[in-house]
């Protein structure tokens, strides 16, 4: 184990996946450059060669269909999008092909494609910039859908999804990129559909997403001071979801606060609290709350950006009130 | 070349089958009116037996195509088609049984009843095929780049109408395979009309070829009646993509005979003249190859009748096999959607647990990009 960064753990992630199976390719915008998609691909082209890491046109649309057709005849591409939202030009190649195509092969062909895609904020990202969009993605059939918070776990995350079967849609959060965790050497795997504890406690359950699972974690700590005892449950995979793991710990506390970095109509925030009403009826002993972002496009002044984003104090605000209410 | 001056033409008499072994003009002959009949078959079948519940495009008038490629293409070949693809799903080696059943949606069907006329695709015959228009078209790139990243002989070929060339995405892969010299054809049936659309009306100029080959892509355009021409062309273009020397363009000039989708006829509708049908009725691809043929005596009554038994034999057991197949039973909706199976990441990846992670941490601050 060593001390890793988020950034470095993906690229560890993928230089050995690469050195695993040569059927591993890495597809994207100045992947082979130094500076390789924040230190993520950097290196990878020196080892590797070109043609297994490959600087693909400004078309992603394009890419995302070639990806399917090197999954097609044999490969396990990475995809990668600087911004989620660069990705949106691909999503008929998504939608219609990659996330149908085992359903209509009648269960008998699989991609293996992990599309990598980052979620910028903050410095002004405006609109086109930050998105997240991953409940979109966890909607759809075939589709396998990871929001990793930690090092650790976006290496194995994108080591199970990229020697796993079916198609997978990664999302990383920018900000998380300089934040290190305990990353094993060795190539390893963290199993989709298994979310995490990351903080035990018995008065609250907060479900964290993502970028969300830091704050979580800092707002119980805060909160902790003054004798609210949270229990801050990293959901690790949108899709599969890890009821049990959800419906165990708000069985225990009976509260419950779902922190998801998106939009907070038709999210995963509302998918969560809709899961547990629907197994636990009436089991909540408080209304269940959801911290999320305004229904807005995102600002790019600063000091709208400080309105927009949840910060410590709102959070915590929120969890006392369900814990009080 | 483009569909209005070739009407002036009046009747295409260039077709020879000199270059062609007698072996190879019967086999394309045959797989031609197979497919005729057999499409036939299936319209005069629709609604008396009401039994075919999915959008079906039928290819009448468009045999050539499909036949030429049926004699060229290898079992790790991929071939990716559009929506009007029982010609092509034949071409690859589908069997009329599994077409049929698919057709019916029954589980013994090609997709087990699942994806239907349109979107039939299997991976043990490596063909493929999809409705969302220049999809497939996009997907063959990929097969290609597979194809040559493992330094494989194999070929992907992809074979679509002239309404998939409105697509912006078509001309990124136009693009891509030029940029990489992918083992890849394309093959362009242009038929004038995108449902019932004419490219005039669609496009700023008729010149699909020409702003394809500026993108510096290799092109060809040929009369796609004539099925020993496209056999020759494709053939040449299929060879030059094995040996690595880049991919090609060829676009056919055909005439889809019966309406867009469905048994019926659509021109009540009136987007196509008379005159226009009639050109390409004169100018059918298997009478004109049979004109060839019967002068040169590979064909007479007697070899067509025995033809015919057996291919009419062929499709009275394919409707007999799909009206007698199961309709397919459901076993779980996640498994059909999902793998849940992991044989190589349990070959490769360890298992080690560590849940720590110390929150209190900057958030990485991103610059100007
Ligand atoms: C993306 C998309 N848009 C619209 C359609 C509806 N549609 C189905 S077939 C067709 C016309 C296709 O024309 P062409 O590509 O020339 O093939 P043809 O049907 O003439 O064989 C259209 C517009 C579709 N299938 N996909």
């Amino acid at each position: 184990m060593t001390q890793q960064t988020y950034s470095k753990a993906i690229n560890q992630a993928l230089y050995q996946a690469m050195e695993l199976s040569s059927n591993v390719l890495v597809l994207g915008q100045l992947v082979d450059y130094q500076s390789g998609v924040f230190g993520t691909t950097t290196g990878l082209v020196d080892k590797f060669g070109t043609q297994r890491v490959c600087d693909f046109p400004v078309a992603e649309s394009l890419m995302t269909s070639t990806g399917i057709g090197l999954a097609m005849s044999g490969m396990r591409p990475v995809l990668v999008h600087q911004r989620v939202d660069f990705m949106m030009y691909s999503l008929d190649a998504i939608v219609n092909w990659l996330s149908l195509m085992r359903f209509k092969s009648n269960g008998k062909l699989s991609l293996p494609v992990t599309i990598r895609a980052i979620v910028g904020k903050g410095w002004g990202q405006g609109p086109q910039h930050s998105k997240s969009m991953h409940a979109w993605f966890a909607h759809l059939p075939g589709l396998r859908v990871a929001v990793p918070a930690t090092a650790y776990d976006i290496k194995g995350l994108l080591l199970e999804s990229i020697f796993g079967e079916n198609p997978t849609i990664i999302i990383e959060h920018r900000s998380l990129f300089s934040m290190t965790s305990e990353v094993p050497d060795i190539p390893y795997r963290v199993r989709f559909g298994e979310a995490v504890v990351r903080r035990k406690g018995k008065d609250v359950t907060i479900v964290a997403i993502g970028f969300m699972v830091p704050q979580a974690l800092r707002a119980a700590e805060k909160l902790a001071l003054e004798g609210i005892d949270a229990e801050v449950l990293d959901l690790r995979t949108i899709s599969p979801l890890d009821e049990e793991a959800i419906c165990n710990s708000v069985a225990k506390t009976g509260k419950l606060v779902v922190m998801d970095p998106a939009w907070k109509s038709i999210g995963m925030a509302a998918e969560v609290i809709a899961l547990v009403s629907e197994k636990m009826g009436s089991n909540f002993k408080t209304k269940p709350a959801r911290i999320c972002y305004p229904n807005s496009h995102t600002p790019a002044s600063s000091a709208l950006e400080v309105e927009y984003y949840p910060n410590e104090t709102s959070i915590a605000n929120v969890i006392r009130s369900v814990v009080y209410a | 070349m483009n569909h209005g001056e070739l009407l002036k033409m009046g009747e295409y008499n260039h077709l020879s089958i000199e270059g062609c072994s007698p072996d190879i003009i019967r086999c394309l002959y045959r797989f031609m009116l197979r497919l005729r009949r057999c499409q036939e078959a299936l319209i005069k079948e629709y609604y008396p037996a009401d039994e075919m519940r999915c959008p079906v495009h039928f290819c009448i008038g468009q045999e050539a195509s499909p036949a030429a490629l049926s004699l060229l293409l290898s079992q790790s070949d991929y071939l990716l088609s559009h929506h009007r693809c029982h010609g092509y799903y034949l071409a690859k080696g589908g069997s009329m049984n599994a077409l049929f059943a698919e057709i019916y949606g029954r589980a013994t069907g090609a997709n087990g009843g699942i994806a239907g006329s349109q979107d039939i695709s299997v991976h043990d015959l490596n063909f493929f095929s999809g409705a969302i228009l220049s999809g497939s078209v996009a997907i063959a790139v990929g097969v290609a780049l597979g194809f040559q990243t493992k330094a494989l002989r194999s070929v992907a070929v992809t074979a679509f109408g002239d309404g998939a060339t409105d697509q912006g995405i078509f001309w990124e892969a136009i693009n891509y395979a030029v940029l990489r010299r992918l083992p890849l054809v394309f093959v362009c049936e242009n038929n004038r009309y995108s449902t019932y659309a004419p490219l005039s009306k669609r496009q700023g100029k008729e010149n699909i070829s020409e702003r394809v080959q500026s993108f510096g892509m290799n092109v060809k355009t040929v009369f796609g009646n004539d099925v020993a021409l496209l056999y020759s062309v494709f053939s040449n273009a299929i060879e030059e993509a094995r040996e690595g020397r880049g991919p090609c363009f060829i676009e056919a000039f055909t005439y889809r005979w019966n309406a867009h989708v469905g048994p019926g006829e659509d021109d009540y509708l009136g987007y196509r003249s008379v005159a226009e049908r009639e050109f390409w009725k004169k100018n059918c691809p298997i009478a004109l190859l049979e004109k060839q043929m019967v002068g040169q005596n590979l064909m007479d009554s007697k070899i067509k009748e025995k033809m015919i038994v057996e291919i009419d034999q062929e499709i009275a057991t394919a409707f007999q096999f799909a009206k007698e197949s199961p309709f397919p039973h459901l076993k779980e909706w996640s498994q059909l959607n999902y793998n849940i199976d992991t044989p190589q990441a349990d070959r490769l990846l360890e298992t080690i647990d560590s849940s720590f992670f110390d929150q209190n941490q900057k958030e990485a601050m991103p610059g100007p990009y």
